[in-house]
């Protein structure tokens, strides 16, 4: 025991292999990031609607998604989805797919959290001051949930970054993948992991940080 | 009892009535057949125990809550009833303007300046050009004794600032007139004061005034009119000497004797 030779070297060695998969992790992460902003307006506007049906759509989507494991999603987009559809989804747009519906459950609730934030009185205000509702929209709720929305964006980012680590299971050639990949050509998964691991957690943990006194920020308005 | 009752004829020449205005939530009835007609340059003073409807009445005049029955009138027109059809929705549009109120915490924009706050209804709804609407925003916040704060953020004013502020902003839109919702409920005493004297301010320039307030002071001296309210009905209303001097029903002295001491 205690015998372990640490070989640190192997991992400059293969450094540009493992920092193509963290582009690739930055790269999934960003567009995801992109679409669930999208589609997570989408699902808010359908929470949010005066008309019942699309209400329920909007809420039933979100307890779905919610509910459901996240490797099981891109399990079942990956394998099921062309399956029912009849169609070809690569490993890559799978994982894209996957993560961009299930962020965006997460940022729906964050919109609504912060449009909700905005005191009614705030609208009345402007309501009795002629505005219309578009304008009160417009000029008076979003300036102020945008505001408020920001943080949880950010911290959604912060777990993309994480969570498409599990596109290394469908073979997608993010930094995790490569790792494994490289692990099993070199047999040195101690070196290797504990690399990546820091290399998350540097990226991460400092926007983490950042968020949270951008939250602390806001709260003192 | 009363100095003259609303009848709809006394309705249809107000600046501003309510007629035969009930207002439910749900199971709870606020308000049954309220008549109150306000004429131009009256300070109609609204008091009354905390849950009697006052609130909620201002709050139909605002065009803020719709009737259960009865309407609301402006200068004849009926611009808010139970059905809303769109005769009665286009003219609360073009006639609600007219209409200012002054909120008990004040709501002004936080993430607007001082003068944001102020020209932001002239400029979008009444479509005045940007100058004109910044001058008249200057001359009403020298009016309010707050020139000095023009470009700063709300969070950084006190509440009697915030809440004149709030008064320099529903002038901006040239109400003919004004309604006060507990405007310095939420106000320590000293910055109570400096609110008051705006309000007192504007009465004496003629503004129409509705002022839903527990400042039996400012309605005794300021008030042209007392109306006081009890379980959502109007139990008295008077010239002001005469309510509090020699008020006629049991409620209202029970409510007045609270405030002697």
């Amino acid at each position: 025991m205690g015998g372990y030779r640490f070989r640190w070297d192997v991992i400059p060695a293969n450094l540009e292999f493992l920092l193509s998969g963290l582009q690739q992790t930055l790269y999934i992460s960003s567009i995801t990031l992109v679409l669930a902003m999208i589609g997570g307006m989408i699902i808010a506007l359908l929470d949010m609607s005066r008309f019942l049906p699309f209400r329920m759509i909007g809420v039933a989507w979100g307890e779905l998604i919610r509910n459901t494991p996240i490797l099981v999603q891109l399990l079942w987009i990956y394998y099921v989805l062309p399956m029912a559809l009849g169609i070809n989804i690569n490993a890559w747009t799978a994982l894209v797919i996957g993560l961009s519906v299930y962020s965006s459950a997460f940022i729906a609730e964050a919109y609504r959290a912060g449009i909700q934030a905005v005191p009614v009185g705030h609208r009345e205000a402007a309501r009795v001051l002629g505005m219309s509702s578009t304008q009160t929209l417009f000029r008076i709720v979003l300036p102020q949930a945008v505001r408020m929305t920001l943080p949880p964006l950010a911290a959604n980012f912060v777990q993309l970054i994480k969570f498409s680590s599990l596109g290394a299971v469908i073979s997608v050639g993010e930094i995790t993948r490569r790792g494994m990949e490289l692990s099993a050509s070199i047999f040195r998964p101690l070196e290797v992991f504990t690399f990546i691991a820091i290399v998350y957690f540097v990226i991460c943990w400092p926007l983490a940080m950042a968020i949270r006194a951008w939250e602390r920020r806001l709260a003192r308005r | 009892m009363s100095t003259e009752l609303a009848t709809p004829a006394a309705t249809k020449t107000a600046l501003i009535a309510a007629e035969a205005l009930s207002k439910s939530f749900g199971d709870v009835q606020v308000l049954s057949g309220i008549d109150l007609a306000i004429h131009p340059q009256e300070v109609v003073c609204m008091i009354g125990p905390s849950g009697s409807g006052k609130t909620t009445l201002l709050r139909c005049l605002a065009l803020l809550e719709t009737p259960s029955l009865g309407c609301v009138r402006m200068e004849g027109q009926i611009i808010s009833q139970p059905d809303q059809t769109r005769a009665v929705k286009k003219a609360a549009q073009s006639m609600g303007r007219d209409i200012g109120m002054v909120f008990q915490h004040f709501n002004l924009w936080p993430h607007m300046t001082v003068l944001q706050n102020i020209i932001e209804a002239p400029v979008r709804v009444r479509k005045t050009p940007r100058a004109k609407a910044v001058a008249e925003a200057e001359s009403l916040l020298e009016k309010v004794g707050l020139s000095d704060k023009r470009d700063v953020y709300p969070a950084r004013l006190s509440g009697g600032q915030q809440q004149r502020v709030a008064i320099a902003r529903a002038l901006a839109m040239r109400p003919k007139v004004l309604l006060f919702d507990e405007a310095t409920s939420a106000l320590d005493p000293e910055l109570k004061r400096e609110v008051l004297l705006v309000m007192r301010a504007l009465a004496g320039e003629g503004m129409t005034m509705v002022v839903v307030t527990h400042e039996m002071g400012f309605a005794r001296n300021v008030g042209t009119r007392i109306v006081f309210m009890d379980e959502g009905a109007i139990v008295e209303e008077g010239a002001p000497r005469a309510f509090f001097e020699t008020p006629q029903t049991d409620r209202a002295k029970r409510f007045l004797r609270q405030f002697e001491d």
